[in-house]
């Protein structure tokens, strides 16, 4: 039995005879209330600094990290079914930290690429996965992953769109038609793969995949330790055997394991502070409850809808590089952009979201999420090339840098996060024969380019120095 | 005595204290207060404080569904006192069945709009996550439901958004409960192509899309829907 196997084996009899706790007392009680307390006990009540959405205050971000330590070993992480809490203690936390890689591959042969531990303000750039989700129409996929995927400088790993249907059928989760998209998403990616000349790149799993039969309905075709298997846990700081089914399918499989968590601020985290602080524990605990090579854990605003707010930016902000100072931990983190295609809304959003990841020491992020991933369709080439721009360009800026930049920023959407702009559907604002924007998005494009490097945004970087 | 009975059961929602409301309103009962003033100038303004503080940023998730624990609570306490009073009907608004549906393990903004209902009057029967679509409908006609809200993540379960409408026809049930859909993916195109009497974008919205429906009065699924959805185009 491998090290990996016998950990999330450890893990699965703990989640049979851990501590009992219904889910409803965790939600509302020992989550909220353990939170608060411990916020408290580190005075990291009302840190939360509105003006400076980028956090540069080292201290204040090893606090918080000192705090969520002590959260992750208080907690543990619930699962669902059995309503047991999976506790860890700190040998077995310090001892993942210990053994965690820097850095792993991801990818094969000539598309290969590494995904490295960043640092605050690290001048290592940073990877980008395309897209987050998003459905597309079964007719559109090939040639929207194809454009997606043409630029080796900005985008590094395909976590591709959503299928909205398979062989003309709905698909319906946990049916067979979600086991057969499985299957036919792979087939559908390897196409698309080979058509932009990149068939080594690394694959996140099956994206339309919501339950394990999608996931393990692709799987063989995308295993492999170059590809990943996605596992995403139920807030707050929960677990649940689609989770398990998932990791031991990666294990099956020979495959990566990438494992999230997110925490809402309004949510059972309640406050910004409390949300980055639950961000940083499930951090940690995933990472040893899990064994994930990488997480992909982040911060969301119930109330926004999304993570491009000033509160959600702080705390990403604070929670990242909490970790990142303290770590060595890979993770991805993900911004939640409203704003749809060919809108300055959505560039927007993506630059300040994106430009805040990567100088907090994210070691990747999962874009574009155009118009919050809510209709089909809204996804096009461009806001995944314009994500891989920014993110990466980014790398080396300071974070006193950054959040000047945001401040001016910040103004320009803000207003409109609860009543964003839906955008253009990709049939209307881009060329899927000539891959490229249509004139409106073209110009939209380099009006906001220029205007961010004006603000001190680097994005030539990208082309000049990858 | 009164108005300090009245402060207290308000107090006691704001603070979540489920224990204290029920002994409150027993209090109010004891008191001589009727079961629906006790309602509406006590245990609803505490819900009106609770709503206004979490759409501010001042209150949170927990306190939203502890609150509505407390109220319901209070409402045990004085069901039969209402129903005395014949004021059970217009103490609350309409009973809802929520759920998320089938396929679907996603829960958090199903949890956030049913807490939020709860404190906005209705009676809330939460069936979790996972739901099948009969399932909905058999709860709804076991507690004589007013509405009933599915919700889903995932473009993958929004068929089964579909399916309750078209079980709700099939077994000639559709004029007896309003039917309103949310959740991530879920828009005013579909909203109107499966049928369905209601959508809302955010929590808040879904809340006053159902006090519109309870108070049209209309026959369901006769009219155009509600929705309250904010895209520009």
């Amino acid at each position: 039995m491998s090290l990996r196997t016998e950990k999330i084996l450890r893990s699965l009899d703990r989640a049979y005879n851990g501590p009992i706790c219904s889910v409803k007392d965790w939600d509302t009680k020992v989550i909220p209330q353990t939170i608060r307390a411990i916020l408290k006990k580190y005075g990291l009540e009302k840190t939360c600094d509105l003006e400076n959405p980028i956090n540069c205050d080292d201290d204040l971000a090893d606090q918080f990290f000192r705090a969520g330590w002590e959260l992750a070993l208080e907690l543990g992480m619930l699962n669902v079914e059995t309503e047991r809490i999976i506790k860890i203690t700190e040998e077995e936390l310090i001892d993942t930290l210990k053994h965690k890689p820097k850095e792993i591959t991801l990818g094969n042969g000539s598309d290969q690429v590494i995904l490295k531990a960043r640092k605050p303000e690290d001048p290592t750039p940073p990877l980008l996965a395309a897209s987050l989700g998003i459905v597309v129409s079964e007719e559109l996929y090939v040639p929207i992953v194809e454009g997606i995927v043409k630029y080796k400088k900005l985008v590094d790993v395909l976590h591709g769109p959503s299928l909205a249907t398979v062989y003309g059928r709905k698909i319906r989760s946990g049916t067979p038609y979600e086991t057969l998209m499985g299957g036919y998403e792979a087939e559908l990616r390897r196409e698309a793969l080979w058509r932009a000349g990149r068939p080594g790149m690394a694959n996140t799993g099956i994206a339309g995949a919501v339950t394990e039969y999608g996931h393990l309905g692709g799987a063989s075709a995308i295993g492999g330790p170059g590809n990943v298997t996605m596992a995403l846990c139920p807030v707050e700081l929960k677990t649940n055997f689609a989770v398990f089914h998932r990791v031991m399918m990666a294990i099956n499989n020979n495959m990566r394991i990438r494992a999230g968590g997110f925490s809402y601020i309004g949510g059972y985290a309640g406050p910004p502070e409390g949300a980055a602080l639950a961000n940083i524990a499930v951090d940690l605990l995933i990472a040893t409850i899990l064994d994930s090579d990488y997480t992909s854990s982040y911060v969301y605003d119930i109330q926004l809808l999304g993570n491009c707010g000033r509160k959600a930016l702080w705390a990403n902000s604070v929670a990242i590089q909490a970790v990142s100072r303290n770590t060595n931990l890979i993770r991805n983190k993900i911004v939640n952009e409203t704003g749809g295609p060919c809108t300055d809304m959505f560039m927007y959003e993506a630059a300040i979201g994106l430009m805040n990841h990567c100088v907090s020491g994210a070691s990747k992020t999962t874009q574009p999420r155009s118009a919050g991933g809510k209709l089909t369709d809204y996804l096009t080439p461009m806001e995944a090339w314009w994500c891989g721009e920014v993110f990466k360009s980014c790398a080396g800026m300071t974070r006193k840098q950054a959040n000047e930049i945001a401040k001016k920023v910040l103004p320009k959407y803000e207003e409109r996060l609860s009543n964003p702009p839906k955008g253009k559907s990709v049939l209307e604002c881009f060329d899927l024969k000539e891959m490229r924007p249509s004139p409106e998005y073209h110009k939209l494009y380099l009006d906001i380019r220029k205007e961010l490097i004006d603000l001190g945004m680097p994005l030539d970087k990208v082309y000049e120095e990858l | 005595m009164k108005e300090q009975i009245l402060e207290r059961l308000c107090n006691a929602i704001v603070e979540c204290d489920v224990e204290q409301a029920a002994k409150v309103a027993q209090e109010a009962l004891d008191a001589g207060i009727p079961a629906i003033e006790a309602i509406q100038n006590g245990a609803a303004k505490g819900l009106d404080i609770i709503g206004s503080k979490f759409n501010s940023g001042e209150a949170y998730l927990p306190e939203l569904i502890l609150a509505g624990d407390a109220m319901k609570a209070v409402f045990d306490v004085l069901s039969k006192a209402l129903k005395e009073e014949n004021a059970d009907s217009s103490a609350q608004l309409g009973k809802v069945v929520i759920g998320t549906v089938s396929g679907d393990l996603h829960d958090i903004g199903k949890n956030i709009v049913a807490a939020l209902l709860a404190v906005n009057g209705f009676e809330v029967y939460d069936l979790g996550i996972n739901v099948e679509p009969k399932t909905f409908v058999q709860k709804a006609e076991e507690i004589g439901a007013t509405i009933i809200a599915a919700s889903t993540l995932l473009t993958t379960s929004m068929p089964y958004q579909q399916d309750i409408v078209q079980y709700l026809v099939d077994s000639g049930l559709r004029g007896k409960y309003y039917y309103v859909v949310g959740g991530g993916p879920v828009t005013a195109d579909w909203t109107i192509k499966i049928k369905a009497d209601g959508h809302g974008y955010t929590a808040t919205d879904a809340v006053e899309v159902c006090k519109r429906l309870v108070r049209s009065g209309q026959t369901p699924g006769t009219f155009e829907p509600v929705i309250l959805e904010y895209y520009q185009s």
